[in-house]
């Protein structure tokens, strides 16, 4: 991807607040390249997901190539290149979630939510279509002492079953 | 029963030990003090290495002897904290992180002041958000109380400390592959040598250690070697002649979950049994043990026939398996060996990170073919071996013999052993992930072969009674080749 091809619509810039922690981000490393991680996370933050205008603006922060960043973004599994729900439910369907019945929690949020799992490269098709949630499935939480386990968005839920489900899903602000 | 030993999780349950003053009340950075006034930065090498402290992360590679190859002379040296817990079964780090952050910045101290090190990033895990926030809240207090910072508590010693985060990819936790990662890159592992101990990070000699490696430090210093060393086995390694002595001390934070009463993270010293550590885990959670995943999902399993093996580094690796990071994933009778090989192969499968040929495209296959046995189309071949023996015509010849085959079963040994050998453990990977998809693999159909054949017989999962399900002792490879340390040879 050369930076002709990409059409970005709108620039990309951090805020204030995101450009004080870039700058103090910056400062631990030796190189810049190294701070693409937290830069990243940082924009995700602020903008969503990693679009094309972030990609070309981290790009030139760290005065790399965008190739360079878009090959990291896509290596990740916790960088977004596709709008996402509100609230990002993330449910870990890994051995021992499953031995303790995370397929019940995970068919439970299916019907409760009405949308399918997403998968890395298809985000719509697990996100509602009023825009609120995303469910995907991932890989171990470390959580496997109190499984099944979910998190929303930064938030860890322990210990689940469908009743508990809906008291979280109920008690998320719209 | 055997009594749960807190020493790393003494205070974890302490109301705020997560702040400086009450950690301080606890006996709290006095052991780093002790280290700058009573040893010189050599002297804590040497001790961490006859105290035999072995690394905690997964391989268990002495962590004396790792420091030991780190040049003196070539400046910056870096420390890498692997605080990158993803291994399935594993959780006693993010405990660490999100109640006593200050215990593993401690811990960080020492290693920095024994190595001569400035600099340390803490690769924490994306997902562990909440421990990020505690670490940082404890890093910010030591910045404020001077034990980070320049000139640490008037020593003349720099030491800071960066938190980085991780973005959700299992690889990273592989220590070439964290420094990638460290560096901005995709987490692709590098070829070894040169190890990270002379080349890592920035190109610089990098001691990379897991969090639970970090956090025995404080102990060791301050409560001396002979104290640490009581902990613990120590055998004779059958496999050299003359044997070395292996230590296994200090404690271990066992993470058991799965088919158990109480699953959750128990301290205890190195050496106790399967059967042991169930019973402190408030005992089984149903009638039989059908399995026992000794250290993590990438570890080989373990059948009820090899639940007296020792749950330390020496005994587990002596009967083919591995202690790892020390995750205990336990399986009663209702399981289906089948159906939990296809988890964890859908988790190799999702998390091979792509740069080597034989785990990018062996990881799927290896899940493509387990799934198919488990959606009941695995291959079953009859073939006609030549036989000498006497025909229907009562003559001398070749009888023809028909043989079932299972036709998956050896394909997926196939394909898993050439991803990485089980049997004389090299890997045609760059990294040792390789041997953690064929491990579990391999073992599963080899140790519980019959359920496998029965997934392919009937076109359909079949959870078959324990005995049935597993192979006897004396049909099972790994168990007639294990050495129980019991009767190992003694040391004088």
């Amino acid at each position: 991807m050369s930076e002709e091809i990409i059409q970005i619509e709108t620039p990309f810039q951090f805020s204030e607040e995101n450009k004080r922690e870039f700058d103090e981000l910056i400062g631990r490393y030796p190189v810049k390249e190294a701070a693409m991680l937290p830069t990243l996370h940082l924009a995700q933050r602020q903008e969503g997901y990693i679009t094309p205008a972030v990609m070309k603006y981290v790009a030139e922060l760290l005065e790399l190539s965008v190739m360079k960043v878009k090959d990291v973004v896509t290596f990740y599994p916790m960088f977004f290149e596709e709008p996402v729900g509100k609230y990002v439910i993330r449910i870990c369907h890994t051995l021992p979630c499953a031995l303790r019945d995370c397929k019940v929690v995970l068919d439970h949020l299916k019907e409760k939510l009405g949308t399918d799992v997403a998968s890395e490269t298809n985000l719509a098709k697990g996100t509602t279509d009023d825009g609120k949630f995303t469910l995907m499935k991932v890989e171990c939480l470390a959580s496997c002492d109190v499984a099944p386990v979910i998190m929303v968005n930064d938030d860890l839920y322990k210990n689940l079953t469908p009743e508990k489900v809906d008291e979280i899903l109920e008690q998320l602000p719209n | 029963m055997v009594q749960e030993k807190r020493i790393l999780y003494e205070h974890l349950d302490v109301p705020n030990i997560n702040t400086f003053d009450v950690f301080r009340q606890h006996d709290g950075y006095t052991r780093f003090e002790k280290a700058i006034a009573e040893y010189q930065p050599e002297e804590i090498a040497d001790m961490v290495k006859e105290a035999g402290l072995k690394g905690r992360g997964g391989a268990g590679f002495s962590t004396g002897e790792k420091w030991s190859f780190v040049p003196r002379d070539i400046e910056p040296r870096y420390l890498c904290c692997n605080a990158d817990e993803s291994e399935p079964g594993t959780f006693s780090n993010r405990y660490v992180l999100e109640k006593n952050p200050h215990l593993l910045i401690e811990g960080i101290l020492i290693c920095c002041y024994a190595m001569g090190i400035e600099t340390t990033y803490i690769y924490i895990r994306g997902e562990f958000t909440l421990g990020k926030k505690m670490l940082d809240a404890a890093i910010k207090e030591a910045y404020e109380q001077g034990y980070l910072g320049e000139n640490v508590r008037d020593t003349g010693l720099n030491i800071n400390i960066y938190s980085h985060p991780g973005a959700g990819a299992y690889i990273c936790g592989e220590e070439t592959g964290l420094i990638e990662s460290l560096e901005g890159k995709r987490g692709q592992p590098r070829n070894k040598p040169p190890f990270p101990a002379v080349q890592g990070v920035f190109m610089k000699p990098t001691v990379v250690q897991n969090v639970e490696t970090l956090c025995n430090l404080p102990f060791i210093v301050g409560n001396g070697v002979e104290w640490y060393t009581q902990m613990g086995p120590t055998y004779g390694d059958a496999r050299f002649d003359p044997p070395k002595a292996d230590p296994n001390t200090g404690t271990k934070l066992y993470c058991i979950s799965g088919d158990v009463n109480e699953p959750g993270v128990y301290e205890l010293e190195l050496g106790l049994t399967c059967t042991e550590l169930i019973e402190v885990a408030g005992g089984l959670r149903g009638e039989e043990v059908k399995a026992v995943i000794p250290g993590g999902s990438s570890a080989p399993i373990l059948t009820q026939y090899e639940l007296d093996t020792r749950l330390d580094f020496t005994s587990l690796t002596l009967a083919k398996s591995m202690l790892g990071s020390g995750g205990i994933i336990v399986m009663n009778e209702t399981r289906n060996i089948v159906d939990c090989l296809l988890n964890i192969m859908k988790f190799y499968a999702h998390e091979s990170c792509g740069q080597c040929t034989p785990c990018r495209w062996g990881t799927p296959w290896v899940r493509d073919i387990v799934q198919r046995i488990a959606d009941g189309e695995g291959r079953q071949t009859t073939i006609t071996r030549p036989k000498f023996g006497i025909t229907e015509s009562g003559r001398w010849g070749d009888t023809g013999e028909t043989e079932e085959i299972y036709e998956d079963l050896d394909l997926l040994e196939n394909v898993a052993n050439n991803i990485a050998n089980v049997d004389t453990m090299t890997w045609n990977t760059i990294c040792v992930f390789g041997i953690a998809v064929s491990w579990p693999a391999v073992s599963y159909m080899r140790k519980f072969r019959p359920e496998f054949e029965a997934a392919i017989r009937e076109s359909k999962l079949v959870t078959l009674p324990v005995a049935e399900a597993t192979v006897p002792p004396e049909e099972n490879y790994a168990y007639q080749q294990r050495i129980i340390p019991k009767e190992m040879v003694d040391l004088e």
